[in-house]
Parts: C-alpha cells; structure tokens; sequence
C-alpha cells in the first residue's frame, strides 16, 4: 500500500502534486479533525432545516432537508417566545459594554501610556495586579454590592460592573505606547487642548486596537451567562444565553430542533462576526497570548 | 504636590479608576469582611470568625468539588495543550489557503459562546436519540446515558471542553511557532534529525514561554469552570451538579450556596478560599520554571 503511494507519488511530483504517504496522511487528519470541529455546527443547523418528528433513523440529520421548516420554526420562536426581547437586551447590552470599554479603557491607556502624573505607577500597579485575581472572589460580594445599589434587574447593573476592564486598559496601553511624543508636542504647539489630543490625536491613531479590543469584547459580552444570571434573574432583561437556557432546562417540553434553533440564533450574531473580522480576532488572542 | 497642570490627565484617569475602585477593589473588601460572618443577606450580621471557612472546608461537597477539580484538571489541561499544539503544527504545516482554511475550522468551536456549546453538546449526548448515540447505534452498541453514568460524566465534560478550548490555545501556539527562525530546523536537518525529533529538540523547546503561558492559563481558568458543567447538568439554582454530584465543581458549589442557600458569607469565604488554590497553584507553577530555567 505505502510502496505503490510512493510510487504515484514519485510519478506524479513531476504535475506539481505531491502525493507522499505523509502529505496523504496530513491531509486525512486534517479534515477529519475540521469534521469533528465543524459537525456540530452544522448538525445544528441539519437538525433546524428539517422536517420536525422524523426519527434519526429515517432522516439522520447529515444535511439539511428542509428550508422552509427551518424558517417556521425561527418564526415561531420569535412570535411565541420572549426570544427577540431577549436579543434586544442581549444587543443593547453587547453594544454599551463595548462603548463603555472603549471610552472609559481609552482615556485611562492614553495618560498611562503618554504622560506623568502623580499617583501613576501605583495604580497601574494595582490595576495589573488585578489581572491576577480570580473573577470567582469578586462575583458574589460585587452582586451584592450591585443589588444594594437597586440595580438588579437593570442594564445598568448588566453593563457597568463590568466597564473597568484591566485585561482592555492593559492591551490599549501597549498599543498607545508606539505613538510618537512629538506628534502630541506638535498638536500641543498648534493650540489643541489636552482633551482634543486625545480625541483627534491619539484615538485615530488608535484605531486598530480599539477594533480589536470591540471586537473581543463583544464576543466576551455576548457569551457571559455567569453575570446575566444572578442580575438580571427577572424575565424582562432575560439575555439570549438565559433563553437558550430555559430552552435547553430538563421538561421544558421543548423539542430538540425547537431549542436548535434557538441556539443557532443565539451562535449567528459571534459567527458573523468571525467570518467577518476573522483576521482580526485570531490577531487579538495571539497578542494577547505572546505578550502577556 | 498636585498640581494645576496635573489635572487634565487625573481627570482623564478618573473614570476608570473610579469604576474600578467601586467594582472591584471595594467587593475584594467588603467580601473578605462577608467571609467572617453568617449573613443571609436580610438579617442582621453575625461575627463568625473563621466559621464559614471551616464549615466550607468540613463539608462533603466541598471535598467532593475539589476531588472533581483534580481529577478534570490532570486531564483537561495537559489533554488540551497536547491537541492545540498538534493542531498548530498540522495547520502551520500547510500554505496559504488552507492554511488559513484548516485555522479557521479548527478555531470555529471558539467562536460560539460557551453556554452554546455546552448546549449543542447536551442533544449531541441525549441518549437514543444524541448524534453520539445514533453513531453507536449503527455499530450495534448499547445507547450510554453520558450525562446520567457517574462513570462517563466527567469525560463527557472533558470533550466538551477540549473542543470548546483547543482553537484557542492553538492560535497561540501558531504564533509562537511562527517566531521560531527558519534556520534552527534546517540546522537540525542538516544534522540529520527526523520530523520527531525537530518537534522535540527544536520546536518544543522554543516553544516553552508560550506552552507555559498556555498551561498557566489553561489551569487557572480550569480552577474556576463554570458554564459546562453548569448546563451540561440540572441549570438552576435548586439542582446542579448531576448525578451524585459527579460535575459538581468549586464555583458552581459556591453559586449554589449563595444563591440557592442564601448564605451570602459562606459564598465569600469559598471565594476566598478558591483564590487561594489559585494562588498557590499558580505560584507553585512559576517556581517549577524558574527550576527549569536553572537546571
């Protein structure tokens, strides 16, 4: 078996193809493994696209079979569950983290990474320091701190616990780091104030680090269930990871492709996403990772 | 000592540190003054010294959580680094496209939020009707309860969060090995190593700032697993944990008794105590490489 692989190997190099028993091989573990980390994606969508009630033995769910039952059953989830209010909260939640991140992360980086000032390096001390902590210790005490602050079932109470985000503070900061002191004497010379710098100066030059760190935090955002569950417990603010939730809970007398489809609208929004800023996101988690 | 042209920049500074100071240096505080007494959120607080520590520690759930952490943490983490780094060497074994094509299929799972996975993973085990059981079906095998059978619980949780988990450290990995120079492996090529041993001699050992940090990491928020085991068994407050509590993890024992107990002080101490494992864990990690660095 190997020889004669070799053999249309050696014979057929001399095309451009390279069809060794190690590159033949490479290839057959690379696609079983995209299988294995693809499939379930797809089975998701298989199991939405079909006609509900087949048994698997009929209708295995390897493909998707129908297009229209797929589409009756987004519908349905929309028009007879709380599912697109939950989304609505799920986005309005999503989107102010991010800009509360950004806004908030960008100010604080710009004079961390530019300036001198008293009380500097302490509490950049402290705000590293907390890169180190647990979020477990700070979960309960910071519920309850929240709940005697009556922002339960609030979205500020979803948003603003979270908006100093160290790990975001920390990755602006090295990328503010690159931009050059006289460009900000030269602002400074032209008569802009010290905000304006900031705002005209510094923030476009910015700009791909605060996309990528939008870009992570929404993923982050829109995955977090831990947070959502104990402040927002009420069905008003309920976040599209708690929907999922209730559909998946045992006896919600819900049928498989009903709670697959309400996981697939809950996966779509992050997959775009990916497809869409793809670079970008893997570039982030590899920075991350290297320099941290 | 501040002065006037000092105020621009505190002013800039101030909303972050003031969010922060509230949001997570007050809780750490307010928490550890919590730890010490039995409080249930409505009465009136009671000094318990160290009580809620030594209840904690006492308790069957605790030891039962801990035993769980161990036994999935000596699996997961070492299993995954070893499955990211093969995925990284396969995928950087490939040029342009696909390449770029096989990264992005492996690091798809990374993409969807957890609380997804873990549900897409619940129907792919369902018994009878589960993808998985379908596929064993075939072969003629039994159907297996894999969230219900104590014996296969925790590894069905282990897969899960493999898959969840290897894209993301493989990323890391792919960007380590791309800093790795040319040279070294045509070096070792020279003297006549196989592919084995220039992953061994040359790559590994290049690699070790980077596979430490992934292991460091990949421990640390392995201490504090949450969402999985959470959605894999009952979800609620009132039944978690599974079976005889075989996926009953630290974090999920803690939520459990603050929000479902209400015993708001017990719920700090165990965070508390939590933090300490990781510290010492994480300490203990950073000691053993400054030994390898020595030796």
């Amino acid at each position: 078996m190997s020889a004669s692989l070799t053999m249309i190997g050696q014979r057929t190099q001399a095309a451009g193809w390279d069809f060794s028993v190690w590159t033949v091989l490479k290839w057959a573990v690379a696609i079983c493994l995209t299988v294995v980390a693809v499939f379930p994606i797809v089975w998701m969508v298989n199991v939405v696209f079909a006609e509900p009630g087949v048994p698997v033995s009929i209708n295995p769910r390897l493909v998707p079979t129908s297009f229209s039952h797929g589409v009756e059953k987004i519908r349905m989830i929309f028009t007879e569950t709380p599912y697109l209010r939950a989304y609505y909260v799920s986005i309005a939640y999503s989107l102010l983290t991010i800009a509360g991140v950004l806004i908030v992360g960008s100010m604080a980086a710009f004079e961390f990474a530019l300036f001198e000032f008293p009380g500097k390096r302490p509490m950049f001390a402290v705000v590293m320091l907390s890169l180190m902590v647990p979020s477990a210790v700070t979960l309960i005490p910071r519920y309850l701190l929240t709940a005697d602050l009556g922002w339960l079932n609030t979205m500020q109470g979803l948003v603003v616990p979270g908006l100093a985000s160290a790990f975001g503070l920390f990755m602006l900061i090295q990328f503010m780091k690159s931009i050059p002191k006289e460009m900000i004497e030269a602002a400074r010379l032209d008569g802009a104030s010290h905000f304006q710098i900031y705002l005209h100066v510094a923030l476009p030059l910015s700009k791909n680090a605060l996309v990528t760190l939008a870009i992570l935090t929404f993923m982050q955002t829109w995955g977090n269930f831990i947070w959502p569950l104990i402040v927002a417990p009420s069905p008003q603010l309920y976040t599209v990871g708690q929907v999922v939730g209730l559909f998946n809970a045992p006896f919600s007398h819900v049928t498989v492709d009903v709670v697959m489809a309400a996981n697939l609208l809950a996966a779509l929004p992050p997959l775009i996403f990916f497809l869409l800023f793809q670079r970008k996101i893997v570039e982030g988690i590899a920075m991350s990772g290297t320099k941290g | 000592m501040i002065e006037k042209k000092h105020i621009p920049h505190l002013l800039m500074v101030f909303p972050f540190m003031a969010l922060f100071a509230v949001f997570f240096l007050y809780p750490i505080v307010s928490g550890l003054i919590y730890s010490f007494h039995d409080w249930n959120a409505t009465t009136q607080m009671r000094f318990v010294g160290l009580g809620n520590y030594e209840r904690i520690i006492a308790s069957r759930d605790f030891k039962k959580a801990m035993w769980n952490l161990g036994t999935y943490i000596v699996i997961t983490v070492p299993l995954g680094i070893a499955v990211s780094f093969c995925l990284a060497l396969l995928v950087d074994s490939f040029k342009g496209f696909w390449s770029n094509f096989f990264r992005s299929a492996f690091f798809m799972p990374v993409v969807l939020p957890m609380f997804l996975a873990a549900t897409i993973w619940r129907w792919i085990y369902t018994p009878n009707i589960g993808l998985l059981n379908t596929i064993r079906g075939w072969f003629g095998l039994e159907s297996v309860q894999f969230l219900n059978d104590t014996s296969t619980m925790l590894y069905s949780l282990i897969a899960v969060d493999v898959w969840v988990s290897a894209g993301f450290n493989m990323v890391i990995i792919l960007a380590g090995l791309k800093n790795i120079p040319k040279h070294y492996y045509e070096a070792a090529r020279l003297d006549g190593a196989s592919k084995l041993q220039e992953v061994f001699y040359v790559t590994i050992p290049m690699l070790y700032p980077v596979l430490f940090f992934v292991t460091t990491y990949g421990v640390i928020s392995a201490l504090q697993v949450f969402d999985t085991p959470w959605l894999l068994t009952g979800s609620s407050f009132s039944d978690y944990g599974g079976r005889q509590n075989a996926l009953l993890f630290p974090v999920m024992d803690m939520m459990g008794r603050g929000f479902g107990e209400l015993k708001f002080g017990q719920a700090s101490a165990y965070g508390f105590l939590l933090t300490a494992v990781i510290v010492v864990v994480t300490a203990g990690m950073f000691a053993f490489r400054r030994k390898g660095y020595d030796a």
